[in-house]
């Protein structure tokens, strides 16, 4: 595993009730080592916990509403669409086309089936006509032929599925109408016709013959639009009867996920109602393919026979099945979709500019510029610069041996790690740290925070600090005074806006047979399973209180001097991180 | 909120196609005559502006490995996320990117049973973290309506297509997601089997569902669920039996003893879960139908290559007489590897997991039965119309059914058996020494091929034995006996076709899926029973539910053509439903 740079993540505060107060209702397999039924305010954060990987974020990806001084993560904001466009050609498509055109591109935007790659329209030239090049006036239209789509990553074309185009634009489109091996769909008009054609043909037998043959060609598509149109003449047929409402009345039935609408028809009216009785009759069921009945083809074993033939190669893996689209043009695949020859090109899907609010006051609290081309925010309230951020380096001690691997702790020995707080607002913060003394898991790691009170001064003026440098410079200097001892209740060092302080961590050993030893649970089993992932990790949970003062309502800057204490209000800010150290060593 | 959205037939936006008169008389059987068409009602204080974020109506299919979204109206969902432990990793952790990550599958899946994070739920909720199953329906909701159906964070109106099965606790830890975090005004529920059945454009069906953690068989006769039946045999076991298969074929598992394999306790893979996922979805296929192959039995390990083939000769499926082999590779093997093995070893898994032909028919558990045998007791269970009916609407669906030949193995050996047994519960030597036994059989009924056979038999048996009764001096014949007329047989038959409907016969049909069907249903503004209000629920939650009989369905309906909110007060205390999941 690669070595492991400290991190830190922040929990957002609205996934806190949901995660502490759940009651427990079998949730104990979940976390491992967990205390059954502690008190809810009482029980630590744990990291491990399956649950905590949804709530917990990178302080990146956090927004602050400033009106509620509360954080405001991707699961507690509000979202709207500033706009939709393709991520390939950049246009801008308006919301109007979404609900006609569905989700993707209906340009000559695609991507490679095969390893999503963006795929070219080129023209299909075999022979290039040597005369072609020679004459100047040609080089205008040399671009005539058949066109393909090529993915210039890994060589696919739609050759290999058999579909050329005769146009070089509009791809979406003429794609919608070619299968797989290059024949066309057919229209609803072109089937219709053939289906007349052979019902002049043919007596009885040969309508039935030709009913399968046509069934079996019904793509998803048709199939959908005729059942469509099946079910709403059936409905209008059927409650054109009564008089509409009456048909929604009688529905006492204790029929479980009955479509109560259709029931009422199929009981509906009243029986004694002569008029309604000639005219009700039941929805039927649909009978043939222009009803949107379709017999299932069996018969698979033209595909084995191609699966046997051709092999594994043959078949397409299933993160390529994944992307694939439904295919709308084709009948239900079932198992045919596993081979290459069924790929189709993947029309990018469109994406969204979205500005986001927060749900509760409905403040802005990002938004980003409407153009597509643009990369800019009009609004961006992000939390890094509303919270004090946390950075962890590992505290070399001189008599630490340099012999040890960096990158990985020694179980039962410990290890200082100096944390930084650095704070961005202009007030003077007052923190206090919190965390278990043993870090929850199976594996627990004592953990002791040297100083967890502290203030942080403000994020005034870099000038400020420069020109009243004198008094604080004992203070900063204090680490090259020589090797001085971290002292509990004392900070480590100290700068213009930042902190930092010493934590201690005793990691535990990982050892699977001293688990039963070390953790005397008293007559609870006790998991020894082998090592999870991540379990050599060293996470502490850390609860974060942030207090500060700010003026009260309007924010203004230029009345700093005076400290009026009415104009000021007292604010706080509490929520939990995960300060990840780095890997305990197994060996 | 609750006035900006109504039940569902408030909706005053309707197709074209509702409005005009039904077309082309003569198109369904006899038209109406000329009378007004149906008229949508509309909600009066409704204005058109607010109806394009009311439009789109999301449907959520949950499955146990993916989640389909899409609006409705749609022939196909818009997007699908399957659930997996890339979905289940904090934001911002790129670890799956590592260019070595995905070798290492074993540090990642250890201490957890093999393939469950690809789950989103077990059935079996005991062991389960509730909690979890919320955020993982949240954020894969949150997924797909960000990146499939590119919506904002309005609420909708949600109907959620569920197997029928599914446990109380499961089907409200969905709720409480979609109404806390999305936000939604209602969610109505459809079951899958029924929604399937509307797919296939049929009101009763056997729906057969090749699911991933079961296989379950429902018979659905107009329109509603009246038999179900379960089997473990399904797409879980599909790939922890092709596991078996390559992981017996690995070099090194050669040398192993076979006793030290067979040992469940060591449950040891081999290979990582991802990769023989892909394996079951690439080669594996399923043997037709043969008469000679349900007697087959495979016992010895090394073996049966070479008798398989001489069964694949005879049907012509190997190419050119030689052994076709198939040449897999297995990266997640230590060391990486790649197999050669015949093809028709690959159809072992299908095999095992959804006939094993091996045991005897007596020999199964009722939650193991195979496949087949589950389909057919399931028809045998059903009334005789019933079971008339649904037989020639079977409809398979559910993941599996991408097993080549499978379908149609099935569909064959069902056949099979209902020929060999005819509907006779009662089997075994005694049944099959009276069947053969000509004189007693006689009077009797032969082995009949389908449920009306019986029904003319039973019929003709007690004419044919009175033959005939004098009554009130007038000779009254089975034969010429007018029927006596039933208003509700009359009614139905007056549906309008000529057409008779099939029956009798073994048939399966396509269906275009359950999400499309409840898109099917929601688009043609068919009001669901179970449909569950926000503010009800966060009140009450599941136990506020009453059950389905409970509800009258009246007030729902007077509420939903209520002009406005006027209703609404006094309906809003009115009872509610969970439909078939609250009925336990």
């Amino acid at each position: 595993m690669a070595p492991l740079t400290p991190y830190t993540f922040f929990q957002c505060p609205c996934s806190e009730p949901s995660t502490l107060g759940r009651p427990a209702d079998g949730s104990s397999g979940a976390g491992a080592g967990a205390e059954p039924d502690a008190d809810d305010e009482d029980r630590a954060f744990d990291p491990r916990a399956p649950r905590s990987n949804y709530s917990l974020y990178p302080l990146e990806y956090l927004l602050y509403c400033e009106d509620c001084q509360q954080i405001r993560c991707p699961r507690c904001v509000a979202e709207e669409i500033v706009t939709f466009y393709c991520p390939c050609c950049l246009f801008e498509v308006p919301s109007s086309n979404l609900k006609s055109e569905g989700n993707r591109c209906t340009r000559s935007c695609f991507q490679c089936p095969v390893c999503i790659g963006p795929l070219a329209t080129t023209s299909l030239e075999s022979h290039p006509d040597p005369n072609l090049l020679a004459a100047p006036d040609n080089s205008a239209a040399p671009h005539s032929g058949p066109y393909i789509l090529t993915c210039s990553y890994c060589n696919w074309s739609s050759t290999e599925i058999g579909i050329k185009f005769d146009k070089s634009n509009g791809i979406h489109a003429q794609l919608a109408k070619l299968r797989n091996g290059g024949t066309t769909r057919l229209t609803a008009k072109e089937r219709k016709e053939r289906r007349k054609d052979l019902l002049q043909g043919g007596g009885p037998a040969t309508r039935t013959a030709e009913a399968a043959v046509d069934g079996r060609d019904l793509d998803v598509d048709t199939q959908f639009a005729n059942l469509k149109a099946f079910y709403q003449n059936q409905l209008a047929d059927s409650s054109s009867g009564g008089n509409g409402l009456s048909s929604l009345g009688d529905m006492g039935f204790a029929s479980p996920s009955s479509l109560s609408r259709i029931m009422s028809i199929y009981t509906g009216g009243s029986l004694h109602d002569k008029r309604s009785k000639l005219r009700i009759g039941t929805m039927r069921e649909a009978l043939d393919s222009d009803e949107g009945l379709k017999i299932a083809n069996l018969d698979e074993s033209g595909a084995i026979e191609k699966l046997q033939e051709e092999g594994y190669d043959a078949t397409v893996s299933a993160e390529q099945i994944s992307n694939q689209t439904p295919n709308l043009g084709e009948a239900p695949l079932h198992g045919r979709g596993r081979f290459t020859s069924e790929l189709r090109p993947i029309p990018y899907l469109l994406r969204t500019k979205r500005s986001k609010r927060c749900p509760i006051c409905r403040h802005i609290i990002s938004k980003p510029e409407a153009k597509v081309q643009a990369t800019r925010f009009r609004i961006r309230l992000v939390a890094g610069s509303y919270i004090p951020s946390i950075t962890i380096r590992p505290l070399n001690t001189p008599e630490a041996s340099p012999g040890a691997p960096s990158d990985t702790l020694q179980p039962l020995k410990p290890v200082q790690f100096l944390l930084t707080f650095k704070n961005p607002i202009f007030e003077t913060v007052k923190v206090t740290l919190a965390t278990p003394a043993k870090t929850p898991g199976r594996f627990a790691s004592k953990v002791t925070v040297l100083c967890p009170q502290f203030e942080i001064d403000a994020n005034t003026d870099v000038w400020d600090e420069a020109l009243k440098d004198g008094d604080k410079d004992k203070r900063r200097r204090r680490g090259e005074d020589g090797p001085h001892q971290a002292e509990a209740g004392k900070i480590w060092e100290r700068g213009r806006n930042w902190v930092s302080l010493v934590i201690e961590v005793v990691p535990a050993s990982l050892r699977l047979d001293l688990l039963a030893l070390t953790n005397p649970t008293g007559g609870q089993e006790v998991d020894t399973g082998p090592l999870r992932e991540d379990e050599d990790l060293l996470e502490i949970p850390m609860f974060v209180r942030v207090e500060w003062e700010a003026d009260a309502a309007g924010d203004e800057i230029g009345s700093a001097p005076n400290k009026d204490k009415e104009g000021r209000e007292k604010r706080e800010l509490a929520y939990w991180c995960v300060l990840g150290l780095g890997r305990v060593s197994q060996s | 909120m609750a006035s900006a959205t109504g039940p569902p037939t408030t909706l005053p936006h309707r197709s074209v196609a509702n409005i005009r008169s039904p077309p082309a008389a003569g198109y369904h059987g006899p038209s109406s005559g000329p009378s007004t068409p149906l008229r949508p009602i509309t909600s009066a204080f409704a204005s058109p502006s607010s109806l394009r974020a009311e439009e789109d109506l999301i449907i959520i299919e949950f499955g146990t490995r993916k989640l389909q979204v899409g609006f409705a109206g749609d022939a196909a969902p818009r997007g699908s996320i399957w659930f997996g432990p890339d979905h289940q990793r904090r934001v911002g952790d790129f670890r799956a990117w590592q260019t070595d990550y995905h070798d290492d599958w074993r540090k990642a899946a250890a201490g957890k049973p093999w393939g469950r994070d690809h789950e989103l739920w077990q059935s079996d909720v005991r062991g389960l973290d509730l909690g979890l199953v919320g955020d993982k329906i949240e954020r894969a909701l949150r997924d797909a309506f960000s990146r499939y159906l590119l919506i904002d964070s309005r609420p909708r109106r949600v109907v959620c297509v569920l197997p029928s099965d599914l446990p109380i606790p499961l089907l409200s830890t969905a709720l409480d997601s979609l109404f806390n975090r999305f936000q939604s005004p209602t969610v109505s529920l459809l079951s899958s089997p029924v929604a399937s059945a509307v797919a296939a454009g049929m009101r009763s069906a056997l729906v057969v569902d090749l699911g991933w953690s079961e296989t379950v068989v429902t018979a659905v006769y107009e329109y509603r669920e009246v038999n179900c039946g379960r089997t473990i045999r399904g797409g879980r076991m599909l790939v922890e039996q092709t596991h078996n298969l390559l992981a017996k074929h690995l070099p090194q598992a050669r040398k192993e003893t076979e006793a030290a394999h067979d040992s469940q306790q060591a449950q040891d893979y081999a290979l990582s879960f991802e990769e023989c996922d892909e394996i079951t979805t690439r080669m594996v296929w399923c043997k037709p139908y043969h008469a000679a192959t349900t007697t087959v039995t495979q016992t010895a390990e090394g073996l049966p290559t070479v008798q398989e083939h001489d069964e694949s000769d005879a049907r012509g499926y190997s190419t050119s007489g030689k052994a076709a082999t198939a040449t897999i590779p297995l990266k997640s093997a230590k060391p990486p590897t790649s197999l050669n093995l015949p093809y028709d070893l690959l159809t072992e898994p299908c095999e095992n997991t959804f006939f094993d032909s091996r045991y005897s028919q007596s020999s199964f558990d009722d939650h193991e039965l195979p496949v087949y045998l589950l389909v057919y007791r399931n028809l045998l269970n059903l009334p005789l119309d019933v079971r008339a009916i649904c037989m020639s609407r079977i409809i398979f669906t559910g993941g599996c059914t991408g097993v080549l030949g499978l379908r149609k193995r099935i569909f064959d050996e069902v056949s099979h058996l209902i020929q060999q047994r005819g509907w006779d519960s009662v089997q075994g030597k005694a049944t099959e020494q009276l069947r053969s036994n000509l004189k007693l059989n006689r009077s009797t009924r032969q082995a009949s091929t389908g449920p009306t056979d019986a029904a003319s038999q039973a019929g003709g048996s007690s004419g044919g034995g009175g033959g005939g009764e004098e009554q009130d001096g007038v000779w009254h014949d089975a034969a010429n006996n007018t029927p006596e007329v039933d208003p509700i047989d009359e009614q139905l038959k007056r549906g309008g076709d000529k057409r008779p409907r099939v029956q009798g016969q073994m048939r399966a049909l396509e269906s275009l899926g359950a999400w499309t069907g409840a898109s099917m249903i929601s688009h043609l503004k068919t009001p669901a029973i179970a449909t569950i209000g926000r503010d009800l629920w966060l009140q009450q939650g599941a136990a506020g539910a009453s059950k389905a009989s409970d509800v009258d369905p009246k007030t729902q309906q007077r509420q939903s053509l209520g002009a406005g909110g006027l209703i609404r007060g006094a309906a809003a205390s009115s009872a509610w439903t969970l439909g078939v999941w609250g009925a336990n």
